[in-house]
């Protein structure tokens, strides 16, 4: 491994520079040897181990995967994932698209202030804003202490249920969506808009026959991004959900933290990764996989 | 009535980061909020706390190497898929793709596994190589949009004034593509510094890093000092914002 990294730069100074016609013999293979080979080691390797143990740990059987789907339990966390990312894409395309609207359709200092708080939250970590909820939510938060404040009494249990879950991962995910949004939705050209206008159409009218439409790509693209990093959502459900309501990350996390059971934590791995193709490869069809993140 | 929504949103989206600056110059022994008390007591603990201070250094230097190994994978890999026709080209663009369609958990178990074999859990190089192939997607999409929007008329100009391909390549063709790649490397070194889930599986007690380090004490304990380090990096990550809206007017896009 340390002499595929070494062994790089050579090859992306030298070679790099003669520009080639197409198929000129080894020069590509030079240049896509090094990400290959460390792909291939480094991560479809792992994850083939992965898919090796949920076959063969303890022995080899499909035993794992016959558990989690007769079991009722682990059938019932899955659909609670589904059902939790499904929630959460929903809510942020409800509260991100007026946001990308006005950050799109303005261009002065109050479209600059949205964006920038979009981008700070964009960039801030997972980890951060999971705490700053557990903070807000707990029973020395702000909520409780308004609560307190307006006499309702004991504030009602907030952190470590499902909703505080949602609400965080929502949170988290919510900047996705807005960017996704507002990349598409800053190509849309205003003169469409004015031409509706002019042709007698009212602002809503023109919105539904013109801009909406034009947007929907950047919906697909919000709300396919959001709900497959939902699926796999790790620390906000940990930290601020309940074992209730467990998520299908939070069962691998229970398996191998708590029982070591590598075998079946593999195999809910694995149905996860085919969860989360089966959403993509549905996306690429219709789609294509490169305008998700582009 | 559609500005107002947008506001509301942003102010949902903002304040729950701006509430954990005044909770660092907390006296507040828990999480408490408004705090009862303020003194930088809880700065002076995590300036002089080995326990944090080692992952805040830990963080520093995986991202920093891991981003090394990422530009170094994904420059040449990035050449030779834009300006090069060879068979696979879409495999290709699947496998350099493939850590951003793999949810981290799974990719975490991936690693926690496979690199016990290797004795690479709880070292840095371990991490190092994780975060750095994690990153390849986001350095890729990058890198290859900068050398698409190129103009390859320069380099044609600059040989049939006379130059070699190296001296093209360096006088050339680097310079005016390097601001993308420092894009592609910032990127690369913000996905490693931001990343948990891999780090919580494989850092183990030694190469901790910083966003482990802040996962444990939430559920282990609730050490306020988590305030403080969380306040200097919403405050790091304000400036950069802020800079580069203010200054390049450069909107961000997502990776």
């Amino acid at each position: 491994m340390a002499g595929v990294v070494t062994a790089a730069p050579a090859t992306a100074t030298g070679p790099a520079a003669v520009p080639q016609g197409p198929g000129a013999g080894a020069v590509p293979w030079l240049l896509l040897m090094p990400a290959t080979a460390a792909l291939v080691l480094l991560f479809v390797l792992p994850i083939g181990y992965v898919l090796l143990l949920s076959f063969t740990d303890p022995q080899v059987s499909l035993a794992h995967y016959q558990r989690i789907f007769a079991v009722p339990l682990y059938t019932r966390i899955l659909f609670n994932t589904f059902a939790t990312s499904l929630t959460v894409t929903v809510i942020c395309l409800l509260l991100a698209y007026p946001l990308a609207y006005v950050i799109s359709r303005r261009n002065d200092w109050i479209s600059l202030t949205l964006l920038i708080c979009v981008a700070v939250c964009f960039w801030t970590g997972f980890i951060v804003r999971t705490y700053a909820w557990l903070v807000i939510l707990g029973n020395k938060g702000p909520v409780a202490a308004v609560w307190q404040g307006l006499g309702f009494g004991a504030p009602p249990q907030l952190l470590f249920t499902s909703f505080a879950s949602t609400l965080g991962m929502t949170h988290i995910l919510l900047p996705y969506m807005v960017l996704a949004l507002y990349s598409v939705m800053k190509k849309i050209d205003p003169n469409l808009l004015r031409a509706a206008a002019s042709l007698g159409a009212r602002p809503n009218a023109a919105f539904r026959a013109v801009f909406l439409p034009l947007s929907l790509p950047g919906v697909v693209n919000g709300s396919i991004l959001v709900f497959t990093i939902c699926l796999g959502f790790f620390v906000t459900p940990i930290l601020l959900g309940t074992p209730k309501d467990m998520m299908i990350s939070q069962l691998v996390n229970q398996q191998i933290e708590e029982l070591l059971a590598w075998g079946f934590a593999s195999a809910i791995a694995v149905v996860l990764l085919v969860a989360t193709s089966i959403v993509l490869a549905i996306y690429n069809r219709f789609v294509g996989l490169d305008r998700l993140w582009g | 009535m559609v500005m107002a929504l947008a506001i509301l949103v942003a102010i949902f989206l903002i304040s729950p980061i701006l509430i954990i600056i005044p909770m660092s110059f907390s006296t507040a022994i828990s999480f408490q909020f408004p705090p009862p008390g303020y003194s930088l007591g809880y700065y002076q603990a995590y300036f002089t706390s080995y326990d944090w201070l080692q992952p805040t250094v830990n963080s520093f230097v995986i991202a920093i190497l891991s981003m090394a190994v990422t530009m170094v994978l994904v420059v040449p890999a990035s050449f030779g898929y834009v300006r090069h026709r060879f068979r696979g080209k879409s495999f290709f663009n699947l496998l350099m793709m493939s850590p951003l369609i793999v949810p981290h958990v799974v990719a975490a178990l991936a690693y926690y596994g496979y690199f016990s074999m290797a004795r690479l859990n709880g070292t840095l190089p371990g991490v190092i190589l994780a975060h750095g192939v994690l990153a390849v997607p986001i350095a890729f999409l990058v890198v290859c949009a900068t050398i698409k929007g190129f103009d390859r008329n320069l380099e044609r100009a600059a040989m049939s004034a006379g130059a070699g391909p190296l001296r093209t390549f360096f006088y050339v063709t680097l310079p005016v593509l390097r601001p993308g790649m420092m894009v592609g490397a910032l990127f690369s070194f913000l996905a490693s510094f931001n990343e948990a889930v891999v780090a919580i599986f494989i850092s183990g007690r030694d190469a901790a890093t910083l966003p482990k380090k802040m996962y444990e004490s939430i559920r282990l304990e609730s050490d306020p000092i988590i305030a403080v380090v969380s306040s200097l990096l919403i405050g790091a990550v304000l400036i950069g914002v802020v800079t580069s809206v203010v200054f390049r007017r450069k909107p961000k896009n997502v990776p």
